[in-house]
């Protein structure tokens, strides 16, 4: 084990002085929070942006205040039908028979705007339905025979923050994981091939599995470290960042501990597994240009199971869906977060699958790394 | 004297093209033995072989007593190979370079550091030593090249076409290295197609063609009744075909 050792810190001591490798995991450190902090800022924004009604007739007693208080302003137009088109977000015509809603559902400020207004009105109307039955001595309760008593298990914004992050999370990670190590991948196989270094390493005595190893591992670190380091600057960021959710109250997105530790593992996993994969890519390819277009397709093949809780959230499989790699870490990490507790059984049968998938890409690594055709094929 | 490596009816085929067809030559220590021949004639192929790179489809490759094949890791212990490829680790300073190499052969920490820096002295790398190899000239990254096959200080040498992309001044201390190498009793085996290099320094040669060997022995008696070894070599091609 010598050896994997040695060749270990050659290659992280390489990496750490390559500016591709560092530039790429800066950047995703940098991006992510500054992505956020966009988000936070739209919504924020969002919340308590104020929208113009354009209206035209008398206005209800007492609408106007509820209009201005949901931040809603009010301008008087001559025809509210032509000024919803472009110079106000909604237009009103108020008459005796009711009211005439316009509203272009392309613009998204006339889209929340009428959300405001529907909200309002809904409400103006149960207000005065009210009061007229008091007025006439019946309880206004019996316009609600059947009232709900909301009783959340969990709090409803955290519940909100958690699906948030099953969301990000698992897409950083795994995105992280296979883009962090890429180009150090590369560089240690397709790269050694291409400097002409690659005769020399396997004319040591060194056993060429030990030296596999030792760059499966150094990759495994950056990848690890890259994905890591993304997930902790996201999670600093929502630490800081406010998201406004217009009903007043800001709340702060946190990582359980529980969840976090599930994390690590897979984490660990999933490196381990794309450093194989990617090195074994690089070991096919002459150059690492080559290496590169190898390695494209897999940014589509993780991808897409990264986005699958965002297409359906609710996305409940059996014990047979963990085996499919990647797809399972993203599901068992979602759990990990959306309920913060762990399904040992799917945990399990996810840590096996990504560890024969590791082992698998590993013994195809080796089998090229070993083969002939890697030093005669020019 | 026992031969410091022994070849014996190699054939090897690589795609459809059988590179090596029944080769058998053997080199001493304290000797330059020249492996000549044109452009793919076999040579490459055949010191690939002898260090473990390739795996022979016949015969068989004695070093110092271990065969290639079952017992690869002493056979490469003992050897040390200089190619015309000069590719270095360029992040790397030419010291880390060497060191490297020396720690895979299995050199430990106080021998590492004595001999890395002998070689350093030896080769007079000493300004550059600190320098990453990628600021360093193509002589320099040669002279890193030679340090990390000879770090180990192995018994058999080889150096495959090493002057090809070489200057006049650089590929003049490759030469005298290899002079210097055979003066400390090392088996110093010379591939090249450069036949002007090969009657100066070699003392016994082998020429292979369409490989087959055509012609085996020291270098005087090789060349003798022409006017040099290029000649010889010439007629001796013309011959084969």
């Amino acid at each position: 084990m010598r050896d994997v050792f040695i060749v270990f810190r050659k290659e992280l001591r390489e990496i750490l002085r390559d500016r591709r490798t560092l530039t790429a995991i800066a950047l995703a450190v940098i991006a992510t929070p500054t992505i956020l902090f966009v988000i936070s800022q739209v919504s924020v924004k969002t919340a308590t942006q104020t929208y113009t009604i354009g209206y035209s007739g008398q206005i209800p007693a007492g609408l106007e205040v509820l209009f201005t208080a949901t931040g809603l302003k009010l301008e008087r137009v001559d025809d509210p039908a032509a000024a919803a088109k472009r110079q106000v977000d909604i237009g009103l015509a108020f008459s005796a028979s009711g009211i005439d809603e316009y509203y272009d559902p392309t613009r998204q400020s006339a889209q929340i705007a009428d959300i405001r207004v529907q909200t309002i009105l809904g409400r103006y109307d149960a207000a005065k339905i009210a009061a007229t039955l008091q007025e006439k001595g019946v309880d206004p309760s019996i316009l609600d025979p059947l009232p709900v008593r909301s009783h959340p298990l969990s709090s409803p914004t955290q519940a909100a923050s958690n699906a948030f992050l099953s969301f990000f999370l698992p897409y950083i990670l795994i995105t992280m994981s296979l883009t962090g190590g890429l180009s150090a991948a590369l560089d240690s196989s397709a790269g050694e091939r291409e400097r002409k270094t690659l005769e020399s390493l396997l004319l040591t005595p060194a056993p060429r599995g030990q030296l596999l190893i030792g760059k499966i591992l150094a990759v495994s670190t950056i990848s690890l470290l890259a994905a890591v380091a993304s997930i902790g600057s996201m999670l600093v960021a929502l630490s800081q960042i406010s998201f406004g959710n217009g009903g007043g109250q800001n709340e702060h997105v946190a990582l359980s501990p529980l969840a976090a530790t599930v994390m690590l593992w897979l984490a660990v996993l999933l490196a381990a597994s794309f450093s194989s994969v990617t090195i074994a890519l690089g070991t096919l390819a002459r150059n690492f240009r080559q290496g590169q277009a190898y390695a494209t397709p897999l940014y589509f093949i993780t991808i897409f199971p990264a986005s699958i809780v965002l297409f359906i959230p609710d996305f409940n499989p059996g014990v047979a869906y963990y085996l499919i790699p990647i797809l399972n870490a993203v599901l068992v990490l979602r759990d990990a977060i959306v309920h913060n507790s762990i399904e040992w059984t799917a945990l399990a049968v996810t840590s096996v699958s990504l560890i024969l998938t590791g082992a698998l890409c590993f013994y195809a690594a080796l089998r090229l790394f070993t083969r002939e055709a890697l030093l005669v094929r020019s | 004297m026992a031969a410091a490596v022994k070849v014996a009816r190699l054939e090897k085929t690589l795609g459809s093209n059988k590179v090596l067809r029944g080769i058998s030559f053997e080199a001493h220590s304290e000797e330059i033995f020249g492996l000549l021949g044109p452009n793919g004639a076999g040579k490459t192929t055949t010191l690939r072989i002898i260090c473990t790179l390739l795996a022979p489809d016949a015969g068989s490759v004695g070093v110092l007593g271990f065969d290639t094949r079952t017992a690869p890791q002493e056979v490469r212990r003992r050897v040390g190979v200089v190619t015309a490829e000069i590719g270095v680790y360029p992040r790397l300073s030419a010291r880390e370079n060497i060191a490297y190499f020396a720690e895979l052969s299995g050199l430990l920490d106080g021998d590492l550091d004595r001999r890395v820096d002998a070689v350093i002295e030896r080769l007079d790398m000493a300004s550059f030593a600190s320098q990453r190899a990628e600021s360093l000239s193509s002589g320099q990254k040669q002279k890193v090249a030679i340090a990390r096959a000879i770090v180990h200080d192995p018994p058999v040498l080889m150096f495959d076409e090493p002057t090809s992309n070489l200057d006049v001044l650089a590929s003049r201390e490759i030469r005298q290295f290899m002079v210097e190498s055979k003066g400390r009793g090392k088996c110093v085996i010379f591939s090249t197609h450069v036949l002007h290099d090969a009657e100066r320094l070699c003392d016994r040669v082998t020429i292979i063609h369409q490989g087959r060997v055509v012609a085996d022995g020291a270098t005087a008696d090789v060349r003798r009744g022409y006017q040099d070894l290029e000649d010889s070599f010439l007629a001796l091609v013309e011959t084969a075909k």
